[in-house]
């Protein structure tokens, strides 16, 4: 299968935290979950994937194409969700998704349409009216209906109940099988088990793993692995 | 272009923006420092990027399938839209006043700045600092906005001020003429703060779309 997204050797200084080479690819078709603690570089890594967060070293290559040369082509077919909407708050979302689609070569109307009914979002409503979760699922109506060939969403099961959730997973399972690559970065390794293809694990700015879901986990629970692999860290920092 | 600007006037810009154009309306008004009214649709304009900014315009723009260099540039055009329509409102009533008005008494006995065309050139020069300073100083970091106003109000009293001081100057009171009989020297004046709008915006704008490559969002 071929890499839709190709990341390699990401760099990213900051005074107090740095990417550190970061490489990992997503193939077509198939889910990569995107898993570390909390401020180990998941957020940005997918920023500076979308061009949001500029690297210092490093390239991106989405089907194919560099993101910093091919940034408006490689947006047309990109769908990035970051969390929540957070723009336009008190603007009605009819409003937003009218001058949202005019950017868009392959927006599709009745697909828009498809899944702000199948999350309960009425587009006369301001994103402000909507709960923290109704905004995830705004945000990924948006994503989804521009027919991207890619979707990197950030966090995307936050803040959903658990039925949103299973709903949300089970949409993933059928965009990987019209060849749909995703990438996301979650906390609830469980969504993981339900359509991880592969992960791609990072601790403290540098990948620890990436590859297949199942060689990592060697049939154990994904989170027991992850919580082995941090406590290994948590001693080795500490000297113990 | 034409997405990001309509974007930027449907989407970015306040209605409060559009009823400021109206402070053109200044030039009309005789004892007075006319040019203030190009600070109030500056002002006018600020407020739509203070908004835009509360509504995190930035990062939804940068999500769309264009340049962040387009991004940029999009912001550029559309205040470059607002302030023609601004300069256009500014110019019909300096003629008016021009043309129809000059022999009223207020005007004849008007000891500030009048309404011809070095009163426009020095609305072009405002726009100029406005652009520069502030919209300049803003992609800076994408984010903070207050200090480039500052320093954006300053130059523009200080502009003004210049404006209202040179025509006092003996040798200089042909830029006061509120007639054609300096207009040869009037047109040399709009001409040149023409090319100074054109090329310092112009100018800002790559800077900006420099520095707004390598901001983190």
């Amino acid at each position: 299968m071929s890499d839709i997204l190709k990341v390699e050797n990401l760099c990213k200084e900051y005074p107090s935290f740095r990417l550190d080479n970061v490489s990992f690819s997503v193939k077509k078709g198939t889910v990569m979950g995107f898993i570390g603690r909390n401020g180990a570089g998941k957020t940005t890594t997918l920023k500076a994937i979308m061009n949001m967060v500029h690297a210092t070293n490093g390239t991106v290559e989405i089907f194919g194409l560099d993101i910093k040369k091919h940034e408006k082509q490689i947006k047309q077919s990109t769908g990035y969700a970051g969390g929540t909407v957070n723009y336009y708050k008190n603007k009605k979302i009819c409003r937003i998704l009218d001058i949202t689609k005019s950017f868009f070569n392959s927006w599709d109307d009745e697909t828009c349409k498809k899944y702000l009914q199948l999350f309960s979002i009425d587009p006369n409503k301001t994103p402000s009216q909507l709960s923290e979760g109704m905004k995830v699922k705004l945000s990924l109506a948006i994503a989804l209906s521009h027919n991207a060939q890619l979707l990197i969403l950030d966090e995307p099961t936050s803040g959903l109940d658990p039925v949103s959730r299973a709903e949300l997973l089970e949409i993933f399972k059928l965009l990987k099988n019209q060849g749909i690559a995703i990438l996301f970065s979650t906390h609830i390794t469980s969504d993981l088990e339900n359509c991880a293809d592969d992960i791609t694990y990072i601790r403290d700015g540098r990948i620890i793993y990436t590859g297949s879901l199942e060689n990592f986990t060697c049939g154990k629970k994904l989170e027991s692995v992850m919580i082995n692999f941090e406590k290994e860290a948590f001693y080795e920092k500490a000297g113990l | 272009m034409k997405k990001p600007v309509y974007k930027e006037l449907t989407l970015a810009t306040l209605p409060l923006t559009f009823i400021f154009l109206l402070f053109s309306l200044m030039t009309f008004i005789p004892g007075y420092p006319i040019l203030c009214g190009t600070f109030f649709i500056c002002l006018g304009m600020f407020q739509s990027w203070q908004k835009a900014r509360e509504d995190n315009d930035i990062l939804y723009s940068v999500l769309l399938p264009i340049r962040k260099s387009d991004v940029v540039k999009g912001k550029y055009a559309a205040a470059v839209f607002i302030q023609l329509v601004a300069f256009m409102l500014c110019a019909v009533f300096t003629f008016i006043r021009m043309f129809f008005m000059s022999e009223a008494a207020v005007y004849k006995a008007n000891f500030m700045m009048s309404a011809n065309l070095v009163y426009l050139s020095f609305v072009l020069l405002i726009f100029a600092a406005f652009n520069v300073i502030f919209i300049g100083g803003f992609f800076k970091t994408a984010y903070a906005l207050g200090k480039p106003f500052v320093f954006f109000i300053i130059t523009n009293f200080i502009i003004i001020a210049i404006a209202e001081t040179l025509h006092h100057i003996p040798s200089l009171s042909w830029l006061n003429a509120d007639d054609f009989s300096f207009i040869g020297r009037h047109l040399i004046a709009f001409v040149t703060s023409f090319f100074v709008y054109v090329i310092s915006t112009v100018i800002s704008c790559k800077v900006s779309q420099k520095r707004f490559e390598n901001t983190d969002l």
